[in-house]
């Protein structure tokens, strides 16, 4: 996939994702402030804008560079400046190669949860995003050739969001709930989710094995 | 409420707008937005930038300490809350001289986030940058925990130590050194008496009865670790200052720096109350006071009480606090 096929991917993908801001933000309004589908709202529309503005030979660690600084000066806030540092961080593995597949794409997912942990001071296990992107990143980088990475991380993603339900959050606004926080879905989690869910469903079939040949 | 402003929406931006203004020989912003100002005569070239940033409703905290000798520039959020990412990469660009860019500020999570996410994007500027964070309230947790104890006053001492050394010419690792050096035997502790109102709500911060304090207050009202009975001004002082000297370890032969800070709405009358008993106290503990600052340094709107904080000298940072700087809102000699 080069820039351009990248950069039309997303903008497919978030034009799908923007529409579960409402779940995103009711989920948020139990557990912390409520803003995540702001967040998600503005964060989306001005990262499609950024794109749109974008030139087609732009390498793929330049459209992710465009989208987390769009993504984090919409509507400044600890998720979106996470969510950016992420982008940036993953955008680093690509370095300007100018096209990424297979391994390249787990890699990237791999280091975007990590700058997370990193700048969050938080693992899997403490109810967060993070219980949904080690999981997917961890399926993504185990796939073999020909099987759908995408596939393997929705389901991996899935069943951390499941696991997180049970979990007491310890990060952030919702550690203040303490044990009122256990049963409630992890809003963060389920948007990484979500985003995974929605790429699949505008996107795919992603892998080349399994790809429509062109005429 | 009763407050003088006009829309509340539009309070830090013309507020912002009223300094500059004031102040077109000292201070400019980069921005269009107004929340960017730097020094009128940012970039100065092979001079470590600092950029410092935070909330709004604190002056002189923060934009206060853009200056000569002090930081290059500031990122103005809204009040008690985070500038943006974008603002902090616009204060760098626009005071990075090419010696590097020392990001100075307090450690509330918002902020700790959009300056983070400003590291990574001065990077692919080209401009590198170390992290300094001030870390001084005693109250907010135990000393095993410094690290995530709030940032408030005594902040103060690290931004006229790092601007000296940057001033003087030193390298971003030994600025940022300076700093953590500074910030590493600051402590500070205050109490309030009465809330601060947000312009945006028109309401107050937290509930206080007639006749009480609390003890350990944050910046923005937060709660401290004891509510009571008002009590006097030298009683004040004892307790503020019994626990900074247990906090920082000195005794005889010590010699500190003191700050006597006004949350926005105490007299100065009752401020150098406090500093007679800081004063007393420490002579009879055979602690020199060799620097002292009372006044408002930083601020809650109109939130009364008052902070103290010491910082333990040597004489390097002895040297750096008496270094020339000027601000609008800073003289020294």
């Amino acid at each position: 996939m080069n820039g351009n096929e990248l950069s039309i991917a997303i903008r497919n993908c978030l034009g799908e994702f923007t529409t579960y801001s409402e779940e995103l933000g009711d989920l948020d309004q139990a557990l912390g402030d409520g803003d995540l589908g702001i967040t998600v709202s503005l964060g989306a529309a001005a990262a499609a804008e950024a794109l749109n503005a974008l030139p087609e030979t732009a390498t793929p660690s330049e459209v992710v560079l465009a989208c987390a600084k769009a993504f984090a000066n919409a509507n400044p806030s600890t998720m979106a400046a996470l969510v950016a540092g992420a982008l940036l961080a993953g955008s680093r593995v690509w370095g300007d190669t100018p096209s990424i597949e297979g391994e390249q794409i787990g890699r990237f997912a791999l280091a975007a949860a990590e700058s997370i942990s990193q700048r969050g001071k938080s693992q899997v296990g403490d109810k967060t995003i993070l219980d949904a992107m080690f999981p997917a990143a961890e399926a993504l980088l185990a796939t073999d050739a020909g099987e759908s990475g995408l596939d393997a991380a929705i389901v991996a993603a899935e069943n951390g969001v499941i696991a997180s339900k049970e979990l007491q959050s310890r990060r952030g606004r919702a550690s203040w709930l303490q044990e009122r926080s256990i049963g409630l879905q992890d809003p963060g989690a389920t948007a990484y989710l979500r985003f995974l869910q929605s790429w699949k469903a505008t996107n795919a079939p992603v892998d080349a094995s399994t790809a429509t040949p062109s005429a | 409420m009763k407050k003088i402003i006009n829309e509340p929406a539009a309070f830090v931006d013309e507020f912002v707008e009223g300094i500059l203004l004031a102040h077109p020989d000292l201070l400019k912003t980069p921005a269009d937005d107004r929340r960017v100002l730097v020094r009128a005569d940012a970039p100065v070239a092979g001079k470590v930038g600092i950029v410092t940033g935070g909330g709004s409703g604190h002056l002189p905290l923060f934009k206060g300490y853009v200056g000569r000798g002090l930081c290059d520039g500031v990122a103005i959020g809204n009040v008690f809350s985070s500038p943006s990412s974008a603002q902090v990469l616009e204060a760098t660009k626009a005071v990075s001289g090419g010696a590097g860019v020392l990001y100075l500020y307090g450690n509330y999570g918002g902020d700790v986030f959009n300056f983070d996410l400003a590291t990574d994007m001065a990077e692919l500027e080209g401009i590198p940058t170390l992290t300094a964070i001030g870390r001084d309230d005693v109250a907010s947790q135990p000393k095993e925990r410094s690290a995530d104890r709030r940032g408030v006053a005594g902040i103060l001492f690290a931004f006229k130590g790092a601007g000296a050394a940057a001033e003087r010419g030193d390298t971003l690792e030994q600025v940022a050194a300076v700093a953590e050096d500074i910030i590493d035997n600051t402590a500070t502790m205050g109490i309030g008496i009465s809330p601060t109102i947000l312009p945006t709500t028109g309401k107050p911060s937290f509930e206080l009865g007639d006749g009480e304090m609390e003890v350990g207050i944050g910046i923005h009202g937060e709660p401290g670790f004891h509510r009571g009975e008002l009590e006097s001004a030298d009683r004040i002082a004892e307790r503020l200052t019994e626990r900074l000297v247990a906090d920082l370890g000195i005794g005889s032969g010590d010699r500190v720096a003191v700050l006597v800070n006004g949350m926005g709405a105490t007299p100065l009358e009752e401020l150098y109350l406090l500093f007679r008993r800081v004063h007393q106290l420490l002579s009879e503990q055979g602690i020199t006071i060799s620097k002292n600052y009372i006044g408002e340094y930083a601020t809650s709107l109109e939130m009364a009480g008052a902070s103290i904080s010491l910082l333990a000298l040597n004489d390097e940072r002895l040297a750096l606090l008496n270094a020339p700087a000027e601000s609008p809102f800073f003289k020294e000699a």
